[in-house]
């Protein structure tokens, strides 16, 4: 029975021993950390100050009040992420996630990255918290890289998962149903209005009239979910501190002006095709 | 007769350029199938290896072991070889279609540098300049006519148009 005592009490010696192990490794990866981070962090005091690293850190970010980390860059909210898992804001309540211009970012991997990097990130703001007072700038630094390591790693897989499709069918331009209405309507008005308006009227008024009848019947036709392509001036302007939100509407706004260009070569192009057949046929002289 | 075409010469020139680029993979095939004459080689060598399988297949590796190893080494051999021509091959082919696509667009640029040089000053079709108000100078650069539609302008229109049909078709 006493064996058996002794046994139990061998391990209990061991397995605290095994702890104790671990956590000085665990104080020695900080360290490293700190070292490759260039963080000249000093020791922590023994007043409650002390952490370990394998506690849980954001609380200590709510109770910052230093100016700098309001106005830090590195608060910016990642266009492709929302904040650390502590924050209150939620993923789908985020609106630069809402307006990424990355819609259809495959779940799992999103998951899987979003897993790692916001640990990375919630360590990092623990630690930032915790030495705020000693050195700032290196540690808001480091936020900033990391923010943009993230928006970084998202292209990366968002261009991995587009890359095939774009392979596919590369310079296929999408053709919903509105468009073709479009396209068709400004074919249709281009004859009309050289048949019976030209006469009276320069030929861009009744286009214009068209482009206003467009947009407002633009919101009786199916939404089409576009699949906005990730060019290099996308992620360019989203490494350079853009939100994606801004992003998304400005390259809506292209779209728009896009496919407005269009109805006007195909309602310029049918009107000097009409007006040379006419011609032609000498039904008539301009 | 000659001025009054000028508007389909430059729609007719802009749709074969728009043709040729969806063509081009087609045709660097073709040219580096032309080009290439060990093809009938390469089947040759692919036929060769396929029998000394079905061969090897055959022989009893226990019994005949000296005879299996000699068919082994020469299929290796006559692999290596089929290899080496099959890189070489596509390098070659890779190769023609880099050609094939930098003639290309050499040629679509002196068109339009040709087709803009000759209708600088003309325009390649007249309306009368109240029908396009108030853009009739926008329309007519770089000719300056009144109501005249500019080689620029047609050049554009009939590049968007072109390229939104073929899409449509394709």
């Amino acid at each position: 029975m006493e064996s058996v005592e002794e046994k139990t009490g061998s391990i209990s010696a061991a397995q605290l021993r095994a702890e104790k192990r671990r956590r000085k490794l665990l104080l020695n990866s900080e360290d490293r950390m700190n070292r490759i981070v260039g963080s000249t962090k000093k020791e922590p005091d023994n007043s409650g100050a002390s952490r370990r690293p394998t506690e849980p850190r954001f609380h200590l970010d709510l109770d910052r009040t230093e100016p700098w980390s309001l106005s830090s860059a590195s608060q910016r909210p990642s266009p492709f992420l929302s904040e650390a898992p502590g924050a209150t804001r939620s993923h789908t309540a985020t609106p630069e996630r809402r307006g990424s211009p990355l819609p259809d970012f495959s779940e799992p991997r999103r998951a899987s990255l979003e897993g790692d990097l916001a640990g990375l990130r919630q360590r990092a703001k623990g630690e930032r918290a915790g030495s705020d007072e000693v050195s700032g700038s290196p540690r808001r630094g480091f936020q900033q890289y990391l923010s943009r390591l993230d928006d970084a790693m998202k292209l990366r897989s968002q261009l991995a998962s587009e890359k095939p499709a774009q392979e596919g069918g590369s310079d296929i331009e999408e053709f919903d149903p509105f468009r073709v209405f479009r396209l068709v309507g400004s074919i249709l008005l281009a004859v009309f209005v050289r048949v019976f308006v030209c006469k009276y009227l320069s030929i861009f008024a009744p286009f214009l009239t068209l482009e206003l009848a467009y947009m407002g019947l633009s919101k009786y036709f199916p939404k089409v979910e576009k699949k906005t392509k990730t060019t290099v001036l996308t992620a360019a302007l989203l490494l350079s501190g853009i939100p994606a939100e801004v992003i998304n509407r400005s390259m809506d706004t292209y779209r728009r002006m896009g496919d407005v260009f269009s109805d006007l070569c195909a309602y310029f192009f049918t009107f000097i095709i009409s007006h040379e057949i006419l011609l032609l046929f000498g039904s008539e002289t301009p | 007769m000659a001025a009054g075409c000028a508007w389909f010469l430059v729609l007719g020139s802009v749709f074969l350029c728009n043709l040729m680029k969806i063509l081009l993979p087609t045709i660097s095939t073709f040219l580096s199938k032309m080009v290439q004459k060990d093809a009938e080689q390469e089947s040759e060598m692919r036929t060769e290896i396929q029998q000394m399988k079905k061969e090897q297949s055959s022989i009893s590796m226990m019994d005949e072991f000296a005879r299996y190893a000699r068919l082994e080494r020469k299929i290796n051999k006559t692999t290596d070889k089929l290899k080496t021509h099959v890189q070489s091959r596509t390098a070659q082919q890779a190769k023609m279609k880099w050609v094939v696509n930098i003639v290309f667009y050499i040629l679509q640029a002196a068109l339009m540098v040709s087709l803009i040089w000759k209708y600088y000053s003309d325009p390649v079709t007249v309306v009368p300049s109240k029908w396009i108000a108030p853009v009739e100078r926008l329309v007519a650069f770089p000719t300056g006519v009144a109501g005249g539609v500019g080689i620029t302008c047609w050049l554009v229109v009939c590049n968007k148009v072109i390229t939104l049909g073929l899409s449509t078709i394709s």
